[in-house]
């Protein structure tokens, strides 16, 4: 794969992200009410590709959308008629802008339960024709633990571009595979000048030096995962859940939560049969049609969320779930953060 | 307002006459000064306990889970949470027996940036209505007043007071953490969550969510304390009190001036005759 790397500026960038808008249908953090979702948008006023971690939600919904329609239904006489549902809005072809790199990974760790067993096939689509663009945080917010975790943060190839904001006002853009280096290769890079590979890294390893020195959470991965492992009859569980209030939003925010509910939605004998988003912090998540419910305690639902992102996950696949992000800490009622239950978790074990 | 010094001690003493359980309170939250709740049942734990104006969370909330059903239960109260779990005596969902209440008289909370909360500036009821030990100064019941963006969204027209709504059952995600996050929604089986309710389907259209939204919403009219649980739970920063503030100038205009909860064995609004109840609207 050939790397192509570009140097630009501040407006440079405003003309690279625009020449984008002009000639693909591009996705971006859009706000309302103070929080940032992403939607598709025309001009860059309307959006902003900097908008603050901590105020953003995930671009999972792109791809995993929150509510998909399955199939249509209409009940006759003679029986039932289902039918295909409408062309699929998000896979066509499109460009992200503003993504975090969490987030990109995050897509990464879900590639590998959408390709096992059962192939989703709209997820697959979506993801093929998605060129996502990364920028590279600056400094780590209150919650992040990206960098304690299994990736490699600074050389993934998650997102296919990546932004980085160098010293000097320069603005460093640098395709990460193939997808990205032909979007790079057409004419929205005119206003950037083409830089040999070698010549940014000094200045993109700096960059990321900082950054990863401005971490408040810091943990030392394989031992979590090494611990987690042993014990799942610790009673640490139900005093780390004792004040979840299991509202799920938790799941619903996660850009690695990936259980799903199905549902319809009924007028007289035709429906609409939706998937959507569900979370086993969900009292019902895992309750049977006898009514018997496996998980009917608060803190073995939370066992199931935390062991599912830090060791079944990581057995199965190879990858952890969880990608650090801390999007749970943050739209958590309680502040209950992931990264102190799983040490805690750990931590009591030892002693 | 500071009264950690006096919620360790009483949660200790009680811990020590055996009297409870366990101590439903705050503890910093580790790294900065927000706060967040702890249910303690290690004595040993009680210096952990805090209480500033950034003890926001309401912990009647914490009397619908498992880790204090049937259990003795002493509990930090604020003047809207009091009357939350006034209603929640009303309704025999606790029994008051088994709650020890520390009841604050509060001077209004803080949220994460340190700006004065808006339902602390229009608070009626500051004080705790139900206690069986009260810290501060009571400060008396305040006068109502109607919501500000209540009021100032009355005066816009309609189309576009249909558009803001419209907006915000859009950007709901369905996550149902509002519901969850409040203490008077204790349904063991709510209705939006019925399988074969045809009206708040699990899915994520504007329909199931004004739908869903609504239901909540009139189900809390009358029983709304305005405890603002809900809006900090909203990933989508929604502004839920609208609904309930827009239901509850209504009652307190219709209703003979009814306030949720703040006369103890008071049922809301909907759960009791008045002769003097409006009637105009049946035929």
């Amino acid at each position: 794969m050939s790397v192509e790397t570009f140097v630009t500026d501040k407006a440079g960038l405003v003309k690279f992200y625009e020449a984008i808008m002009a000639g693909h249908e591009t996705y971006a953090p859009v706000e309302k009410f103070g929080k940032f979702d992403f939607k598709q948008v025309k001009s860059l006023s309307a959006c902003d590709p900097e908008s603050p971690i901590a105020k953003t939600q995930s671009i999972k919904p792109l791809f995993f959308p929150r509510s998909a329609k399955v199939m249509k239904y209409v009940a006759t006489s003679a029986g039932t008629d289902v039918s295909e549902v409408d062309e699929d809005p998000l896979a066509v072809n499109r460009v992200i802008i503003g993504a975090k790199h969490c987030d990109a990974r995050a897509l990464q760790v879900l590639d590998k339960v959408y390709n096992w067993d059962y192939i989703d096939t709209d997820y697959q689509k979506r993801r093929e024709n998605t060129v996502i663009i990364s920028t590279r945080c600056d400094k780590a917010d209150t919650h992040c633990f990206c960098t304690s975790l299994d990736y490699d943060v600074e050389n993934m190839n998650a997102m296919d571009i990546l932004v980085v904001n160098g010293s000097d006002g320069k603005i460093y853009i640098k395709s990460r595979t193939e997808k990205g280096s032909k979007l790079l290769n057409s004419d929205v890079t005119r206003h950037a000048s083409r830089v040999p590979e070698a010549a940014a890294a000094p200045e993109l390893k700096k960059q990321y030096d900082s950054f990863a020195a401005s971490f408040r959470l810091k943990m030392d991965y394989k031992e979590v995962n090494a611990k987690l492992s042993k014990i799942f009859d610790t009673p640490e569980f139900d005093s780390v859940s004792g004040n979840c209030v299991s509202c799920n939003t938790c799941a619903f925010v996660c850009p690695t939560c990936h259980c799903f509910k199905i549902s319809d939605e009924k007028v007289r004998d035709t429906g609409v049969r939706y998937k959507s988003y569900d979370s086993c912090n969900n009292g019902y998540f895992t309750l049977m049609a006898g009514g018997h419910n496996p998980r009917p305690a608060k803190y073995r639902r939370w066992r199931q969320r935390a062991m599912h992102k830090f060791v079944y996950y990581k057995e199965r696949f190879g990858e952890n779930l969880c990608v650090g992000c801390g999007k749970c800490t943050i739209a958590c009622p309680v502040n209950i953060s992931i990264f102190e239950v799983v040490n805690q978790v750990a931590e009591g074990n030892r002693q | 307002m500071n009264y950690t010094k006096q919620i360790q001690d009483i949660a200790a003493k009680l811990f020590a006459e055996g009297k409870i359980d366990v101590f439903v309170g705050y503890r910093l939250n580790g790294f900065d000064d927000n706060h967040v709740p702890v249910l303690i049942t290690d004595p040993q734990d009680v210096s952990k306990l805090v209480f500033t104006d950034k003890s926001v969370f309401n912990l009647v909330n914490y009397l619908k889970t498992d880790h204090t059903r049937r259990k003795r239960v002493g509990l930090v109260v604020k003047g809207c949470d009091s009357r939350s779990l006034n209603l929640m005596l009303t309704e025999n969902q606790v029994k008051r027996e088994n709650l020890y209440v520390v009841g604050i008289c509060c001077e209004g909370v803080v949220d994460d940036a340190g700006q004065k909360m808006q339902n602390c500036a229009e608070c009626v009821v500051p004080d705790a209505v139900v206690s069986d030990e009260l810290l501060g100064t009571p400060s008396g019941q305040k006068p109502y007043t109607v919501n500000v963006d209540i009021a100032a969204l009355a005066a816009k027209p309609l189309t576009e007071r249909t558009a803001y709504f419209e907006e915000v059952f859009e950007n709901c995600i369905r996550c149902n953490a509002c519901r969850h996050s409040c203490p008077l929604c204790y349904c063991a089986k709510c209705c939006i969550d019925q399988e074969t309710a045809t009206l708040y389907n699990g899915a994520n259209t504007t329909s199931a969510a004004f739908h869903a939204l609504m239901t909540w919403s009139l189900h809390l009219a009358g029983r709304c304390v305005d405890c603002r649980n809900c809006e900090k739970a909203c990933p989508s920063h929604l502004p839920l009190h609208l609904l309930h503030k827009q239901n509850e100038s209504v009652i307190y205009e219709n209703f003979q001036e009814h306030l949720a909860g703040v006369i103890p064995e008071d049922r809301g609004a909907f759960y009791k005759y008045s002769l003097k109840d409006p009637d105009d609207f049946i035929m």
